[in-house]
C-alpha cells in the first residue's frame, strides 16, 4: 500500500507539472533578447526561455538535446530569423516533434518579419563572400526601432494564439513600446554630436546600430563575414581607423579580442565589447543592455 | 469540373506574380532600398489637407450611395444565407476536400526576400579526398569511405538532400557517389507532429546504435572510421530498409526511447547478421531489431553529457536459427565554455561494442571499443588523439578462434591515431591524421599517414548534438 502509493506520488510529480504548465503559455526564444520581449510581453501568463546565452554566439550554438526538451514542450517558439539559427535550429526542431512550433505553424514566430532589413544583398550570393545572408543581415536586436516594431507584433501573435489574454498582451507590449521609445529619444540625444562619427567593428552585428545612429562603419576586422583576421587586415585597419579617425571598435564578447585589443591600443581607439544582447539568465533587461553600449560609445566620442 | 480546376490552378499559380508586383513597397528615390517602416506616413506629408479633403468628399458620396442600395456602413451586411445553409455549405466543402480542414489561406503577397527562395529541397555536396601513405601493403582499414591505398583517394562525395515534405514529414537522403558507383545510403521521411513525443522514421536509414554510427564522415573528428563500426557492422555502418520509432519520454531530463527494424542483409551493412549471405525475411524474426536509449544530462551551460545504451539483435547466415547480438554503450562528454565566449572545445567521446553470435554449435563473442579526446583550442585549429582496441574472438570453452566475418582476426588488435585540423571555415578543412595499428596476428604495426581535405558547398542541414 505505501509503496502504490510512493509510486503514485512519484508518477503525479512527474506529471503534474506538465499540467501546471498548460495554463501559461510556454514561450521559447532562440535568442536572449527575444525573450526578453517575450516576457516583457507575457509577464506573468508566459513561461518563458532562451535556447542560448548573451555570451554565445547565436551562429554557432551546439544543438545540445536539452534544447529539444524545451521545444517538445513549447508553445510558441521566437526566433531572429534570416538564417540566423540555420545551422543549429532545424535539427532541434525535429528533434523536439512538437508539431505547434515547426516552421509554417502558428506558435512559429519569425520576428524578422517586423523590421526593416539591412545588408540585404543585391546580387547574386556565394560563399566565397564569407558568412552572408540571403535574407539580410539579422543582428536588428540592437536597435531599438526594430525591437519595438518586435514587442508590438509578438504581442498580436500571442494574443491570436491565448485570445484569453489579448488584452493583457497588447497593453503590456504598448507599455513596453513607449519605454522603448523614451529610451531611443535619450540615446538619439546622447548620440547626437556621433552622427556621421567613423567607428571600427569586429563582425558585421552593428549595421543596425550603425544606420540608426548615423555612425559609419568603415572597416571590420574580419576581412570577410566569419573569417578571422588575418595580419595584413589588422594593418589595413589599423591604417583606416588613424588615416579617418575612428573612436571607437565595437564587438561582442564571444569573438577573440586580442587582435581587437591590439588594433585599439594603437590607434587610440576605445574598446567597447559587450555581450551579443541582454542577458536573459540574469534578469538583465535589454534598455540597460543599450545603455551599457551607448554611455562608452557617446564617452568615447566626447574624449577625441 | 476538371478544365475549371485546372483554370484555378493557373490563376493560382500567376496570381502571386502579380500580386507581387503590385503590393512591391515603393522605393526611397534617394537610395533605391525599399523603406517598408515609413509607407504609411509618406502620403500625408505633402498636400495632406487636399487629399483629406477628396477623402472626405468620396466617403460622403459612398454614404449617398449605400442609403439607395439600403445598406449603411456602420449596419453588418445583411444575412445573405441562414445558418443552415451555411451548414450546409461547410458540410459539402468538407466532403469536396475528404477531410474537416480549413481550406488553405490565400497566397502572401512576395517580398523581395521570399521571392529568392525555392521549393526545391536544400541540397549540398560534401567532397571527401585524402593523400595516403601506409607501411603495409594490405592496411587494415575497415570503413567503407576510409583512404585505403598509398596515394590519392576519393573517400567520396556525398549529395545529401532535404526539405519537408509537407505539415507532417520531412524529407532526408543521402546519396554517395565512389569513383565508379552511386550507392543511396540514406533515403527517409520523419515524422514532425505526432502526439506525445512520438517520432516514426521510414525508409533506409542508419540505425541509431552508438553515436557514430548514425552520422557520416563529415561529422567525425577522424579522418576514417573507428575500426569496432567496421568490425562489427561492415564498412559502411549499420543501416537498412525499414521502419523506426522512437519516443521522447515527459522526464524533466532528455529521454530518447528508440526501436527498429530493419532488413539484415548486407555486407558492409549488417556484416554481424545476414551480412554477404541474405537468407531473406519470410518472418519477423528474420529481420534486425535495434533498441536504444538516449540521455542527455547539461551541466550548467558549458558542460555536457550524453550517455546511450544500445542493443542489436538478428539473425545470422550460419544457419535458419542462429543469431546475433550487439549490445553498446556510448558516452559523449563536452565542454564548450559558452558563459564567457570564445572557440575553445574539448570532446571526449567513447563507445564499447560487445558481440555475441551463434555459430552451429558454439557461441562467439568479442568487444571492440574506442576512446578519443578532441581539443579545439582556436577558432581554425584543433588537435586530436583515439585509441582503440578489438579483442580476439573467443568461443564458449574461451579459446581464440575465428569470426567468421574476420578470419584472421584471431589475436587483439590495438591502434592509436592523432589528427590535427584546420578549418579555414565551417565549410572545409584541412586534417593531418597519423596512426600506428597494432594487428597481434601481424609481424610488424603498421603505420600510416594521411592529409585529409573535404569542402562542402550549398545549404547542408544542422547536425544532432
Amino acid at each position: 500500500m505505501i509503496r502504490k502509493t510512493l509510486i503514485l506520488t512519484l508518477l503525479l510529480a512527474t506529471l503534474l507539472p506538465g499540467l501546471a504548465q498548460a495554463k501559461k503559455l510556454e514561450v521559447v526564444a532562440t535568442l536572449p533578447d527575444l525573450a526578453w520581449v517575450a516576457s516583457q510581453v507575457g509577464g506573468d501568463q508566459v513561461r518563458v526561455s532562451a535556447l542560448s546565452l548573451a555570451t554565445q554566439d547565436p551562429h554557432f550554438v551546439d544543438a545540445r538535446p536539452n534544447l529539444a526538451v524545451k521545444l517538445a514542450r513549447a508553445d510558441v517558439l521566437l526566433v531572429a530569423g534570416l538564417e540566423l539559427e540555420v545551422g543549429w535550429l532545424p535539427t532541434l526542431l525535429t528533434g523536439s516533434r512538437n508539431a505547434r512550433v515547426q516552421t509554417g505553424a502558428e506558435g512559429y514566430i519569425d520576428c524578422s518579419i517586423w523590421v526593416y532589413k539591412l545588408d540585404v544583398p543585391e546580387m547574386p550570393i556565394d560563399r566565397s563572400m564569407g558568412d552572408v545572408h540571403s535574407g539580410g543581415n539579422p543582428h536588428y536586436y540592437l536597435d531599438p526601432r526594430a525591437m519595438k516594431n518586435v514587442v508590438l507584433g509578438v504581442a498580436e501573435r500571442f494574443g491570436q494564439l491565448d485570445p484569453a489574454h489579448a488584452a493583457d498582451y497588447a497593453a503590456r507590449a504598448e507599455a513596453t513600446a513607449a519605454r522603448i521609445e523614451e529610451a531611443r529619444l535619450r540615446w538619439e540625444g546622447m548620440a547626437a554630436p556621433l552622427k556621421g562619427s567613423p567607428i571600427v567593428t569586429y563582425h558585421r552585428n552593428w549595421p543596425y546600430l550603425a544606420e540608426w545612429l548615423g555612425l559609419e562603419v568603415l572597416i571590420e576586422l574580419e576581412p570577410k563575414p566569419g573569417i578571422p583576421p588575418s595580419p595584413q587586415h589588422v594593418a589595413r585597419v589599423l591604417t583606416t581607423a588613424k588615416g579617418q579617425g575612428s573612436k571607437a571598435l565595437l564587438m561582442m564578447s564571444y569573438y577573440p579580442d586580442r587582435s581587437a585589443k591590439l588594433v585599439a591600443e594603437k590607434s587610440g581607439m576605445a574598446l567597447i565589447k559587450v555581450n551579443g544582447g541582454a542577458n536573459f539568465e540574469t534578469g538583465e533587461d535589454w534598455v540597460d543592455f543599450m545603455d551599457a553600449l551607448i554611455v562608452p560609445l557617446v564617452a568615447a566620442g566626447d574624449a577625441g | 469540373m476538371r478544365s475549371r480546376s485546372a483554370a484555378l490552378l493557373a490563376l493560382l499559380l500567376v496570381f502571386p506574380g502579380l500580386a507581387w508586383a503590385e503590393e512591391d513597397p515603393p522605393e526611397d528615390p534617394e537610395t533605391g532600398e525599399e523603406t517598408g517602416e515609413q509607407d504609411d506616413e509618406e502620403p500625408a506629408e505633402e498636400g495632406g489637407d487636399d487629399l483629406e479633403e477628396r477623402v472626405r468628399q468620396l466617403e460622403e458620396e459612398l454614404r449617398a450611395l449605400q442609403e439607395l442600395l439600403g445598406t449603411r456602413p456602420d449596419e453588418p451586411p445583411a444575412e445573405i444565407f441562414s445558418e443552415a445553409e451555411l451548414a450546409d455549405i461547410e458540410a459539402a466543402l468538407a466532403a469536396d476536400a475528404g477531410s474537416e480542414e480549413e481550406s488553405a489561406p490565400p497566397p502572401r503577397p512576395q517580398t523581395f526576400a521570399t521571392s529568392t527562395q525555392s521549393q526545391n529541397p536544400d541540397i549540398s555536396f560534401i567532397a571527401d579526398v585524402a593523400f595516403a601513405w601506409f607501411s603495409s601493403d594490405e592496411p587494415l582499414q575497415t570503413g567503407g569511405h576510409d583512404p585505403k591505398v598509398n596515394g590519392f583517394n576519393l573517400q567520396q562525395l556525398e549529395l545529401s538532400v532535404s526539405k519537408a515534405v509537407d505539415p507532417y514529414f520531412e524529407f532526408d537522403a543521402n546519396i554517395v557517389f565512389s569513383q565508379f558507383g552511386v550507392e543511396i545510403e540514406e533515403v527517409y521521411a520523419t515524422t514532425l507532429g505526432l502526439p506525445i513525443g512520438l517520432q516514426v522514421r521510414a525508409g533506409q536509414f542508419l540505425t541509431r546504435f552508438g553515436r557514430i554510427n548514425a552520422t557520416h564522415p563529415h561529422t567525425w573528428d577522424f579522418a576514417d572510421q573507428a575500426f569496432a563500426v567496421g568490425r562489427v557492422f561492415g564498412g559502411e555502418g549499420n543501416r537498412g530498409l525499414g521502419v523506426e520509432a522512437s519516443i521522447l519520454m515527459p522526464f524533466p531530463w532528455y529521454f530518447e526511447l528508440i526501436a527498429s527494424e530493419t532488413m539484415a542483409g548486407g555486407a558492409s551493412t549488417a556484416l554481424s547478421f545476414f551480412g554477404a549471405n541474405d537468407l531473406g525475411a519470410k518472418t519477423p524474426v528474420d529481420l534486425q531489431t535495434t533498441v536504444a536509449i538516449k540521455q542527455f544530462f547539461p551541466l550548467g551551460s558549458d558542460h555536457s553529457l550524453f550517455w546511450g545504451l544500445s542493443f542489436a539483435g538478428g539473425p545470422n547466415a550460419t544457419g535458419r536459427s542462429n543469431r546475433s547480438e550487439v549490445y553498446g554503450s556510448d558516452l559523449y562528454y563536452k565542454w564548450r565554455p559558452v558563459s564567457r565566449g570564445g572557440f575553445a572545445t574539448v570532446s571526449l567521446q567513447g563507445e564499447v561494442f560487445w558481440r555475441r553470435q551463434q555459430v552451429p554449435g558454439d557461441v562467439l563473442q568479442d568487444v571492440s571499443l574506442y576512446a578519443q579526446l578532441f581539443w579545439r583550442f582556436a577558432q581554425r585549429w584543433g588537435v586530436g588523439g583515439r585509441y582503440e582496441y578489438g579483442s580476439p574472438t573467443t568461443n564458449m570453452a574461451g579459446e581464440k578462434v575465428a569470426a567468421p566475418q574476420d578470419p584472421a582476426w584471431t589475436l587483439a588488435r590495438h591502434r592509436g591515431s592523432a589528427a590535427l585540423t584546420f578549418w579555414p571555415t565551417e565549410f572545409s578543412r584541412i586534417r593531418l591524421q597519423g596512426s600506428a595499428d597494432v594487428p597481434r596476428w601481424r609481424d610488424a604495426p603498421d603505420w600510416a599517414v594521411m592529409l585529409a581535405f573535404e569542402f562542402a558547398a550549398g545549404a547542408h542541414g544542422s547536425h544532432a548534438f
